[in-house]
């Protein structure tokens, strides 16, 4: 997920920065352009190292002097009459420019652009919506009046206008188990949004070498952490129209100077909950693996997967590139191109084959740099029984 | 082949002059075509541009204590959930003492629809947001700065204080006088730290004002609207009618270029070179000589435009996109335009020529009187085509007058197209029927009857010159008129509109008391309370009986005092203007020119106007004209429309005494009323830019009439000329028999003075006729409501005297060759007849 949230991110934001107030027509071109700008030169920035500790409820804020980062949720939810629901909320944060190059923090200089996305998805119902804002790092941030977006640690508090995740009453300082997310968009019968209660079940989830996670064979890579533990209830208001839901959530946090390598053009990420209690993480970036020598030689050979085998305790199991294997199905046509919405994921190491497939393959995200991301359900290969439910991304298509 | 073509442009090598001619001939009429894009584009932007100005286009919030917001509540607004951006707006000063209006705005928030969110400008959006940032400036600020054209991009100049201004970036259509920046930027050349001066909303996403915060609704103080659509229209009648005016010159620049060559053509196929090849070799030349001419006036129109007025080519850069002031980088069509011009010409002029050099019978040579005989037939020919275009016109302009308004606009440009081939089809029989009569008149005066029979041997030859002038003047004076008659109206229309030179915007329910609060005020000098409602137009009953309607309309009202009344025009009232301002005081109802026109009504007529809990009949006193509103309106005294229909008023205009301090009464007004810093607003000053940002449109199409006269002149002096030198052998005869010199020269000068000027004086009608044509029928069939139609007889003189002197200019200078010519070169040409 992480991967490809930085991208679509990178990418998101760069065009943003790049082609703003140009007509549509340039947003395809810009979307390459986006793409290969995520493997570009990062100096300048502080660079993600597997050296790195993390050190909690710290890590919860901003990184600035990284050029991306994101806290991004997915949630597979369910409405009172038992109708399957999904929704996305993500703040993106880029940095206009490496920390030598900040402006003095006069009032309004810049140094940080941020970006919210939402989504609210059920059956053939997507609606989406998008913020945006600007920070500068050297503000003092003490409460949200202080800046249009930021990201407080303790208590939490991560914003863009009144798109707001934040610790819950209940929760002391420092507690990252009861939050609070609130979002809505549009007025009157086109309003839709969400105001959530979220409860971790289980622990923090630090991906790949304790919470670094490498990109690409070349070794670079994010900070990257998860809380797939969500147990989430609350309202969901859509077509003015406003319904109690509950379900599981999952929350990816991760950071980076530089996520890709130069020959990655997108990427698949998958976040998976099990009904038995076990969590998955995997992504595959297309482009930029190991394999350009192999005997095969073909194009997914080069690709580049990683992931993460969660136990309902919450012990992780990183897994690489040969221990995934991720099979393109079908595909459908979703605005204009064709995306793979069934896919076979193989990881033999645990014992599992699934099928994956989205019910419902108009999940595009209409943004300023478009993307899909929507829900799946999980069955077993073999038997076709269900064994679950999770959140798609795909970018670069 | 290739011999054949030789041969045909050996001519050229032996009078280069003719060449020359052709050229420029082709030259000029392509550059006109240019020359119109040009201003077509400028007239685009300058509507865009008042618009702008017009219309603020943003709610906006502020603090009920008058208080400047700060960062912390503006963060706030957003946290609330609230789709509000904030602005900074001051005042710095250039180094020359002028006063430009800093707008610094937070990009990310600003609806991206919003005109100064909007650059035009393909500069990346970080650089906008980050240091050095950008200051985003329309082209006509830059001379303040003290920045040339050229070096704009990227230039920092210095402000008065020493402050440096971050790199500049053209934004054509932010209005003048402006600048556009990040706020970040904006906040540390304004000094203004944590303060900003408002926070605004696109208009009707807020629905009420948070606690302790007024809103002020966008106000659309008066839009120009339809009208600049108008003008626009009438500026694409004047792109076809110059396209017309050039097709017309280049076919006279052709015609005879290739007359004069029918001795060569006859020659060539004498020697045995067949008819087709003479044919192809003719055409081929047509189409070289044509390329060249169009591709250099197209070129050299875009550098005429560009040198001339410099706007016009970052006005083209904004339409066409990047590139037009660098490179001639221009959309197909308008290369396909300015082509189909030339080539057009060439087509209509070749075929003639074409069509005779096929059919060229060798044995014909120099038999004028043949030849005489044969334009008879075609005189005769000429003058049926130009009944048949009369007749097309009036049965045109019979079927439009039954059409309903706002329909027939194909059918309104094929009548001024009717009424222009007509006048030009019938311009040589004319001409023709004058000479007869002359001749007639003058059959006892040998020398007199000599130079009207001389004259009817030139005519086929001079005719074609001439219906280019009768065409290029009357479109000249015409397009001259329209033009005028649109900067008078517009400037009329704004004075109606902004009659009070202060105007208040105030929350509808606090205008009672602050009517009755100025009333007392002594530097009050008149109140204009307006007021606005809706209604359905129930009946009407005119003295052809009564007629139930139900059209939705608007009411209007306004204060008939004396400020307003001398500024408001009627069009048509039941007995005078001072007797219907009496009645309409006294519960009487104007009617727009829309309303009028759409429902067939007059002054007289009574209309039943129904509202909620109102249903009134009331009589019509006069009629107005209401340019750019597209729907009916029906006017009557602000007190009137409140007693009567309950309206609530919408704004108010305040005339001041002399010698009022706006200040102090603004100050007062804030203070008991609890209203926003900008409640007053100064019209004067938004009257002087929009008539600014006009008159610059105004002064570029005068220009270019101007070189479609010079145009036109050109075509009639380079083909009189071209046929001067046939003059000698004419005049020499004459001057053997005994006629002295000077009154030769007098009589050659006449001939071509008085063609001239019988053509310009037929010119004159038939510019009025165009004029009415675009503003009375034109308009009306786009729009429903008519342009007045102003005359301008200072321009006519200009027009007659410029068309008279370039044929005196072109008959003198054979004239002068006459006159200087040695006894033995005359009796050598008497030797050759």
């Amino acid at each position: 997920m992480s991967l490809r949230r930085c991208l679509r991110a990178y990418l998101l934001l760069s065009v943003l920065l790049t082609l703003y107030g140009c007509g549509e027509e340039n947003q395809s071109e810009t979307n390459s352009t986006g793409f290969a700008g995520l493997g570009q030169d990062a100096d300048g920035f502080e660079h993600a190292q597997p050296s790195q500790t993390l050190n909690f409820p710290q890590e919860h804020a901003a990184h600035p002097d990284y050029r991306i980062e994101w806290w991004y949720l997915t949630a597979n939810l369910e409405d009172a009459d038992g109708e399957p629901l999904g929704l996305q909320w993500t703040l993106f944060r880029q940095a206009l420019m490496p920390p030598s190059e900040r402006p003095e923090p006069t009032p309004w200089a810049a140094d940080q652009l941020w970006m919210a996305h939402m989504a609210i998805s059920q059956s053939e119902q997507h609606q989406v919506a998008e913020r945006f804002g600007r920070s500068h790092s050297q503000d003092p941030l003490n409460t949200p009046q202080d800046s249009q977006a930021g990201v407080i640690s303790s208590p939490f508090h991560a914003w863009l206008d009144d798109w707001q995740l934040k610790a819950n009453e209940e929760a002391n300082s420092g507690d990252f188990s009861h939050l609070t997310l609130t979002a809505y968009s549009g007025e009157d019968e086109s309003r839709f949004g969400y105001t959530l209660e979220l409860t971790a079940e289980g622990p923090l989830v630090l991906h790949g070498k304790e919470g670094f996670s490498q990109k690409a064979a070349n070794g670079q890579g994010s900070m990257y952490y998860s809380q797939p533990f969500w147990q989430i209830n609350g309202e969901v208001t859509i077509n003015g129209e406003t319904k109690t839901v509950s379900g599981r959530g999952w929350l990816d946090r991760e950071w980076s100077s530089q996520l890709l390598d130069a020959r990655q053009s997108g990427w698949d990420w998958f976040s998976i909950h099990l009904d038995d209690g076990h969590k998955l993480m995997a992504f595959q970036l297309r482009g930029g693996g190991n394999g350009s020598g192999d005997s095969a030689g073909t194009e997914h050979n080069a690709d580049y997967r990683s992931g993460t085998w969660i136990t309902p305790q919450g012990d992780a199991t990183p897994l690489a590139t040969d221990d995934i294997t991720l099979t393109p199905l079908a595909t459908s046509a979703v605005a204009g191109r064709d995306l793979p919405t069934q896919w076979r994921l193989e990881i033999p190491s645990v014992e599992i084959d699934l099928n994956i497939e989205a019910p419902h393959a108009n999940r595009w995200m209409t943004t300023s740099v478009p993307y899909w991301e929507g829900e799946v359900v999980v069955n077993d290969r073999a038997s076709g029984e269900p064994l679950g439910e999770g959140y798609l991304e795909m970018t670069g298509y | 082949m290739i011999r054949v073509l030789s041969t045909l442009f050996s001519h050229y090598r032996r009078h280069p002059g003719q060449l020359i001619m052709l050229l420029l001939g082709l030259w000029v009429a392509s550059a006109l075509w240019s020359g119109i894009q040009a201003i077509n584009a400028t007239a685009r932007d300058s509507y865009a541009r008042t618009d702008a100005l017009f219309d603020t286009q943003l709610d906006q919030l502020e603090r009920r204590d008058g208080m400047p917001f700060s960062r912390a509540e503006y963060h706030a607004l957003r946290q609330a959930g609230l789709p509000v951006s904030p602005m900074l707006e001051g005042d710095v000063v250039t180094q020359d003492g002028t006063r430009l209006t800093l707008i610094g705005i937070e990009p990310l928030t600003l609806s991206s629809d919003n005109t100064l969110a909007q650059a035009n400008t393909s500069a990346s959006f970080s650089d906008f947001l980050t240091p050095p940032w950008q200051t985003r400036v329309a082209p006509d600020t830059l001379a303040v700065l003290g920045v040339a054209r050229e070096n704009a991009s990227g230039a920092t100049p210095t402000l008065a204080d020493g402050k440096v201004l971050p790199p500049l970036v053209l934004a054509p259509a932010l209005p003048p006088d402006t600048l556009v920046m990040d706020i970040a930027a904006a906040a540390r050349l304004l000094e203004s730290g944590d303060q900003l001066t408002h926070i605004v909303a696109s208009p009707g996403t807020l629905t009420e004002a948070p606690p302790g915060l007024t809103l002020t609704r966008a106000a659309t103080l008066a839009s120009p609207g339809q009208l600049t659509e108008s003008f626009h229209l009438n500026l694409t009648a004047l792109g076809l009618l110059a396209w017309v005016v050039g097709l017309f010159i280049v076919q006279a620049a052709l015609g005879l270029a290739l007359e004069q060559r029918l001795g060569m053509l006859r020659t060539l196929r004498v020697l045995g070179v067949s008819g087709r090849s003479l044919v192809l070799a003719l055409s081929l030349e047509l189409l070289l000589l044509g390329l060249i001419g169009a591709l250099a006036g197209i070129a050299s129109g875009v550098w005429l435009a560009r040198t001339l007025l410099p706007d016009v080519a970052a006005t083209l850069n904004s339409l066409y996109g990047a590139g037009v002031g660098q490179e001639l980088n221009l959309p197909w069509h308008y290369w396909v335009g300015g082509l189909a011009v030339s080539l057009g010409g060439l087509l209509l002029a070749g075929s003639g020529v074409l069509w005779r050099a096929a059919r060229l019978n060798m044995l014909e040579l120099g038999q004028m009187q043949a030849w005489r005989s044969g334009y008879r037939r075609q005189l005769t020919l000429m003058s049926i085509g130009g009944a048949l275009a009369w007749s097309c016109a009036l049965a045109l302009y019979g079927w439009l007058r039954f059409q309903p308004p706002g329909d027939g606009l194909v059918a309104g440009f094929g009548l001024i197209a009717a009424l222009l081939l007509a006048s030009a089809l019938w311009l040589p029989p004319f001409l023709a029927l004058i000479l007869k009569v002359l001749a007639h008149l003058a059959r006892r005066r040998p020398l007199i009857h000599w130079a009207m029979a001389d004259m009817q041997l030139q005519l086929p030859r001079l005719s074609l010159a001439m219906m280019a002038l009768l065409i290029a003047l009357a479109t000249n004076l015409g397009v001259g008129s329209m033009v005028g008659g649109f900067r008078l109206t517009f400037l009329d229309w704004l004075d109606q509109r902004l009659v009070a030179p202060l105007y208040l915007n105030a929350p509808t329910e606090q205008y009672a008391d602050i009517d009755a609060w100025l009333a007392d005020r002594p530097e009050v000098f008149e109140r204009l309370l307006t007021r606005r409602s809706d209604a359905t137009l129930q009946a009407a009953t005119t003295p052809e009986g009564s007629r139930s309607l139900g059209t939705p309309i608007e009411l209007y009202g306004i204060t008939p005092g004396e400020s307003l009344t001398p500024h408001w025009p009627l069009l048509a009232t039941q007995q005078d203007r001072s007797s219907a301002w009496v009645a309409f005081s006294d519960g009487a109802i104007f009617i727009n020119e829309q309303l009028a026109t759409a429902e067939n009504l007059s002054p007289g007529d009574l209309l039943t106007l129904n509202a909620p809990g109102a249903n009134e009949t009331l009589t019509i006193a006069a009629i107005y004209p209401d340019y750019g509103n597209p729907s009916g309106q029906v006017l009557m005294a602000s007190t009137q429309l409140a007693a009567r229909f309950n309206a609530p008023p919408s704004s108010m205009g305040l005339v001041l005494n002399d010698d009022a301090n706006v200040d102090a009464l603004l100050a007062a007004l804030r203070e008991r009323f609890d209203l926003g810093s900008d409640a007053l607003s100064d019209q004067r000053e938004i009257k002087r830019i929009a008539t600014e940002i006009f008159e610059r449109t105004f002064t570029i199409t005068r220009a270019l009439n101007g070189l479609t006269l010079a145009v036109a002149a050109l075509a009639l002096f380079t083909s009189l000329l071209a046929q001067a030198r046939s003059r000698r052998q004419q005049l020499a005869p004459l001057w053997a028999l005994g006629v002295p010199r000077t009154q030769l020269a007098q009589l050659n000068l006449a001939q071509l003075g008085g063609t001239a000027l019988v053509t310009g004086l037929l010119a004159i009608p038939l510019g009025i006729a165009i004029t009415w044509g675009l503003v009375a029928v034109i308009n009306v069939a786009a729009f429903g409501w008519r342009l007045p139609l102003y005359l301008f007889p200072w321009e006519m003189a200009v027009t007659l005297t410029t068309a008279v002197g370039v044929a005196l200019l072109a008959a003198a200078l054979p004239t002068l060759r006459f006159w200087r010519a040695s006894p033995r070169a005359l009796l050598a040409e008497e030797a050759n007849q």
